[in-house]
């Protein structure tokens, strides 16, 4: 059996359905990601499983204990949540402190275990400091640590860097997860940034209006979305319903849409050789976006707005105005 | 299961709807009832209210209470205006020191406050003394132990409250405004009257019923000075309930109902007033 | 002298001055007429500290001071308790009745003191048991009273921190919420209810309504020895009325700070 199980989770709010009957299972020592967009009820599962919302119906197993209608102090799950959860009259080392001094862990032990954990997050020098002395990274890696030395079953994680600036928040984001596989955790992450969910995840579970939408690996999910909602969700694909598809390319698929990734897409010169690999057709370059290491291209194809990645160190000048031809491998392009 | 630990949680409502039941709303009910109930026996009656109209004591006790609250009231606050104006004008040091003692002050009231008046102002006060040697006519007969006399010490307890009710108003107008207004060749005067004052309406009309509502309950202050020789409001409700003579429930009902809804009319009124005034600061809101 | 004066620093401080001065007088006259023996003209003659002397050995006054401190702990004690319980119960699990809180915390602040305190004796004056008590009617009404302003606190505290996340927080780190509450919260929110506890102490010490009307004579704190002086002995109320003073300007200074404090830390 796996080490978490949730069955057949039912929540709602008044009226309001939440979770619309969540089956899933986590393996342990995974660090797996529940990602969607806002009010899909990724955070409502999480507080589920961390007792802070009751389920309406369904039942959830922690290690083969049916944990459903336990109180949250009683599962042995850690949480860190987005902001503001460290106690303002406490230090450092009391906040980290606190879980085990709740289990009347002896003193000595608790000193040990403290400063373990002070020394796994780096906030040794701020061990005296009061949250409102600290920057909002050292906040959440103090919450990490509050989290973590009590040793819980589940770690659980609420979008902790959602208010945190992009820059720290990658190296977090890696912080994180060596922490994880060093202490061999099992981990369940909440996020709405998908590249957050693609860089940490050992599996990412997507979400939509309370179903799981599709649960795969990080790589399988980026490039095999099964549904228009995956699909729009993950990466920036560029989505085409059939008719379109048949207006760009003059060939006809039984798929009601095709996916297609930007960066799959490649520019050639505007009379291209036929090839029965690829799918193959034309448009008027109308715009780029410089985004760093790529370009963004965006082509007019019949009226359809296309979308094109390229490596920004490629030689290659496109003139804006002029029309370019296009093609993608066929196994690239993802029938929906 | 877990449900049923919730409405346990309820009881921790209990202390505080007990004290609440026993202390303010039983006793808020009682003097309704009161009201409407003849002074001695039982049975339905709006002879007590037929009485506080109709009989002169009471009907004075009326006037005189809302002329002088709002009296004090309106002196108060123009007092107040200058006063939170002179803060909002410098800054630093002196307003520092200025809130400080408006915030000391206006803890100072009741039966200490009219004590102190009665050192300075009563029959025998310093500053009649004074009257009385520079030959100034008004210090030398002035009479403490009239509602004119004692209307000095209403205004004194009104001006710290009304400016710290006013002063954080000023925060609202910006200096922007100002200067744009000089800019465009308006005058100071011109300012306050078209801009200002409606924007400050609001908050002075909050201030003004905190005002008529404190200086209406004014009790201690009076009855130090004048024992129950003086036809106000409180006075004769306490009178009528702790009264020398014989308790009369039915006629204090009356008169604490009456006290209530004039409380209750003056902050309709007052709200009234400065809903006029917002409803432009409220699309300005919306704008934002 | 319009565009310029805007800028001037010094435009408010006549006006500051002025109302400083009018405020400041008759609390300057009586602090000057308790230190005198005999004042019946415009300079006074005879200085002397001894009404403070007598007053001081006087044990029925050293006994005010006492029952002006009592009245002033158990209300607060009780509000504050009974105030905190109930916003535990409604923040915590019914988020719909905190109107309904509110409401009732707002009431006395219409009703003042004259009609609570008679409308209290009428009820249980006669009442055959602990509740005819002028003592218990007594913190009964004080509790009621100050309600507006301990509740503004708890409230003000409470919006300062994240009360729901902090509960969350500490329920994962195995405590109960009623634990979480009385020892994350309250701890968190402790300055803004000392300084609202401040505020009804300064209500309540200079209370004369309330402590009149429901206890009569009988129970003499300070506001009450002061009536009672000032009608005999002028110059003695005035010490009394010096220590009164200096005991509620200590408070408002008190409270002034906390608030100041409280408001830098924001």
């Amino acid at each position: 059996m796996a080490y978490i199980k949730f069955e057949k989770i039912i929540k709602n709010f008044g009226d309001t359905k939440v979770l619309k009957g969540i089956d899933l299972e986590i393996e342990q020592g995974e660090l797996v990601t529940l990602l969607g967009p806002s009010g899909c009820g990724k955070s409502t599962l999480l507080r589920c499983l961390a007792g802070l919302e009751e389920v309406t119906s369904g039942k959830i197993y922690l290690d083969g204990t049916d944990i459903t209608d336990m109180a949250p102090r009683a599962r042995g799950i850690g949480m860190v949540f987005q902001q503001y959860s460290l106690f303002p009259n406490m230090s450092v080392e009391e906040n980290i402190a606190f879980g085990l001094k709740q289990k009347k862990v002896p003193r000595e032990e608790q000193m040990t275990k403290v400063n373990r954990m002070l020394e796994i997050v780096g906030l040794d020098k701020q061990r005296k400091h009061y949250p409102a002395e600290l920057s909002g990274g050292q906040q959440q890696r103090a919450a990490l640590a509050r989290a973590l030395v009590t040793e819980p079953k589940v770690l659980l994680l609420d979008e902790p860097l959602s208010a945190i600036d992009a820059k720290l928040r990658k190296s977090l984001q890696l912080e994180i997860r060596k922490i994880q596989r060093e202490l061999g955790i099992t981990a369940v992450f909440v996020t709405h940034d998908q590249d957050e969910a693609m860089v940490m995840s050992d599996r990412v579970h997507l979400m939509n209006e309370g179903r799981i939408e599709q649960s795969d690996d990080p790589e399988t999910m980026y490039a095999r979305p099964v549904s228009h909602f995956a699909a729009s969700f993950i990466g920036n694909y560029n989505l085409l319903t059939d008719k379109q598809f048949l207006a760009m390319t003059g060939i006809g698929i039984s798929a009601g849409e095709a996916a297609i990734r930007p960066e799959v897409i490649h520019i050639t010169e505007k009379e291209q050789l036929r090839d029965d690999a690829y799918y193959c057709f034309s448009g008027v370059l109308t715009g780029s976006v410089p985004h760093g290491n790529i370009t963004r291209y965006e082509f007019d194809c019949a009226a359809i707005p296309v979308h094109v990645d390229c490596l920004a160190n490629e030689p290659k000048h496109y003139t804006m105005g002029a029309e370019y031809g296009l093609r993608v491998k066929k196994e690239d392009c993802r029938m929906l | 299961m877990r449900a049923k630990k919730t409405y346990i949680c309820l009881a921790a409502l209990i202390p505080f709807l007990l004290v609440a039941l026993l202390y303010e709303i039983l006793p808020l009910i009682m003097v309704m009832i009161n009201s409407f109930q003849p002074d001695q026996g039982s049975g339905f009656t709006l002879g007590n209210y037929t009485t506080v109209f109709t009989k002169l004591i009471y009907q004075k006790a009326i006037i005189n209470s809302i002329k002088i609250s709002v009296t004090s009231a309106v002196i108060g606050i123009l007092i107040a205006f200058i006063g939170a104006k002179a803060v909002d004008d410098c800054r630093g040091r002196m307003s520092y020191f200025f809130t400080t003692v408006l915030n000391m002050v206006s803890n100072f009231a009741g039966v200490p406050l009219a004590f102190a008046y009665m050192i300075l102002l009563g029959n025998a006060g310093w500053m009649v003394h004074v009257g009385q040697r520079l030959g100034l006519e008004g210090l030398a007969n002035y009479n403490l132990y009239t509602s004119g006399g004692m209307s000095l010490i209403y205004v004194y307890f009104q001006i710290p409250l009304a400016t710290l009710l006013l002063i954080p108003a000023f925060d609202g107008i910006r200096k922007e405004w100002q200067e744009a207004n000089a800019l465009l060749g308006g005058s100071g005067v011109g300012f306050w009257w078209h801009v200002g004052l409606p924007v400050l309406m609001p908050s002075i009309m909050g201030t003004f019923s905190v005002l008529f509502a404190n200086a209406l309950a004014a009790y201690a202050t009076v009855y130090a000075l004048m024992m129950n020789n003086i036809s106000l409001l409180p006075i004769q409700i306490a009178g009528s309930y702790v009264g020398e003579i014989q308790i009369r429930k039915g006629l204090g009902g009356a008169l604490s109902v009456v006290m209530m809804i004039l409380m209750v009319c003056m902050i309709l009124i007052t709200n009234r007033i400065s809903r006029i005034y917002e409803p432009t600061s409220r699309k300005r809101g919306e704008c934002a | 002298m319009r565009k310029g004066s805007k800028n001037s620093p010094h435009k408010g401080i006549l006006p500051s001055i002025v109302i400083m001065i009018y405020l400041l007088i008759p609390l300057v006259v009586t602090v000057i007429y308790s230190l005198f023996r005999k004042w019946t003209d415009i300079v006074p003659e005879g200085f002397s500290l001894g009404a403070y002397g007598e007053l001081f050995a006087n044990q029925e006054f050293v006994q005010s001071i006492g029952r002006s401190v009592l009245l002033c702990i158990v209300p607060i004690a009780i509000t504050v308790g009974i105030i905190l319980l109930a916003m535990f119960a409604t923040t915590l699990y019914f988020p719909g009745l905190e109107k309904y809180v509110q409401m009732i915390c707002m009431i006395p602040y219409t009703i003042q003191g004259v009609i609570l305190s008679v409308s209290i004796l009428s009820l249980y004056v006669s009442s055959k048991t602990f509740l005819s008590n002028r003592l218990v009617m007594l913190f009964g009404a004080y509790s009621v009273i100050i309600m507006p302003y301990i509740y503004q606190g708890i409230r003000n505290g409470m919006r300062t921190i994240h009360v729901e996340t902090l509960i969350d927080a500490a329920q994962m780190l195995g405590c109960t919420k009623l634990y979480a509450f009385f020892r994350i919260i309250v701890p968190n929110i402790i300055s803004s209810v000392i300084a609202s506890s401040l505020l009804a102490v300064g209500i309540i010490f200079g209370d004369y309504v309330l402590i009149r009307n429901l206890a009569g004579t009988s129970y003499q704190n300070m506001q009450i020895f002061l009536y009672q002086t000032m009608k005999s002995d002028s110059i003695k109320a005035s010490a009394v009325f010096v220590v009164i003073m200096c005991i509620t300007f200590l408070i408002a200074a008190v409270t002034l700070y906390m608030n100041r404090r409280e408001k830098n830390r924001k």
